[in-house]
């Protein structure tokens, strides 16, 4: 039986942006599906050979995959599979270059060919951090809904999408986000620049 | 100041150029990045997380030379040299930069330096390839001026952890 299982790969999986992805996705996505926050996976009986596709829904963590969905996929390597289920990727990092994601998107091929599965449709999104916060919002959900049915149909499908905005009007608008988020706590401009690291 | 992480014991290592620190990741408590951004929005330049990373990361932000021995898993540094890279983020600041054409975080207080990585469990070429262009994009974001990438087999790092060492202390 075809069936999805859904990988949240993000550190902060219950209050992540990747949970909005995956919220969006499971509005397109019409077939069977279970959830996973790889954080929880160690505790968890979930057996991926029940799944003919898995998806990996994560950011961008120093350059490549985060460790929490690391060691989900070490895990994942070791456990029996009598098929070869097809994986597929949704990755979000907060720079506006959605490229800057390709090399964590090849070490899962890799980690495919590596490991025996079979590797499927991928959507990098630039600016992943805010766009879901923006009229730009309408470019993801569209490109997600595309993700939803090139797994369903199985024709595979590499897309990436970010905010259309040049890169000077990116750092402003990008700057006044953190510049809210610190003021939540407290912070100033001034504060949030320190060049200090670990001092008072 | 020079600096060596490494993800197995060093007890071979018996003399050290002067101001050089080592840290064997394997007998320091980092715990895994939560993602709380609080190093950016609440205590900007320090992680909520007290365990041994807020004692490692002000020195590979203050090192001028950084040599990283590591296992490689699928084309990037294993777990324990990744949580210690996912835990220094308090090294840059929430703010985004233009950095050679990308949109980059600024850094704080980031000697620029030369890191040199003694790599092994990468054992293809396609896996090594990989990590070369997983470290160029390292690179622009822990501000290595310079990096050279050294493949091994687990019986020949001893003695290029040594080799290297040894031309530490002659520079």
């Amino acid at each position: 039986m075809e069936s999805l299982l859904i990988i949240n790969g993000s550190p902060r999986a219950p209050r992540s942006n990747s949970k909005r992805y995956i919220e969006l996705f499971t509005q397109s996505f019409t077939g069977s599906y279970d959830q996973l926050q790889a954080l929880n996976y160690s505790k968890s009986t979930v057996n991926v050979d029940d799944y003919s596709d898995i998806l990996l829904v994560f950011p961008l963590y120093a350059d490549s995959i985060p460790t929490p969905l690391m060691t989900f996929l070490k895990i994942m390597s070791q456990s029996p599979k009598t098929r070869q289920p097809t994986i597929h990727v949704l990755i979000n990092c907060g720079f506006l270059e959605p490229e800057q994601n390709i090399i964590a998107v090849e070490m899962l091929q890799f980690y495919a060919k590596q490991f025996g599965f079979s590797f499927g449709s991928v959507l990098m999104v630039g600016s992943g951090e805010a766009i879901l916060n923006t009229p730009f919002s309408f470019l993801v959900k569209r490109r997600i809904r595309k993700l939803a049915a090139s797994i369903q149909t199985h024709n595979p499908l590499c897309q990436s999408v970010t905010m259309p905005l040049p890169k000077s009007i990116f750092l402003s608008a990008s700057t006044k986000y953190w510049l809210t988020m610190g003021a939540k706590h407290g912070q100033t401009k001034e504060t949030m620049s320190t060049m200090s690291i670990e001092k008072e | 100041m020079n600096l060596i992480l490494s993800d197995q014991p060093l007890h071979f290592l018996t003399s050290l150029p002067s101001d050089t620190v080592v840290y064997d990741l394997s007998q320091q408590t980092i715990h895994p990045c939560v993602g709380c951004f609080g190093c950016w929005t609440k205590t900007p330049g320090k992680c909520v997380i007290r365990d041994d990373a807020p004692n490692i990361y002000p020195k590979i932000a203050a090192s001028e030379r950084i040599l990283y021995i590591s296992h490689i898993w699928c084309g990037g540094f294993d777990t324990p040299m990744k949580t210690l890279m996912e835990r220094s983020i308090p090294v840059q600041q929430a703010f985004i930069r233009i950095h050679q054409g990308e949109t980059h975080h600024v850094q704080r207080a980031v000697v620029p330096k030369e890191a040199i990585i003694l790599a092994y469990g990468a054992d293809t070429q396609e896996e090594q390839t990989l990590f070369k262009r997983l470290v160029e994009r390292n690179a622009k974001n822990m501000s290595f001026s310079s990096w050279k990438i050294h493949f091994l087999s687990p019986d020949t790092l001893q003695e290029a952890i040594l080799e290297e060492v040894s031309q530490w202390n002659h520079s």
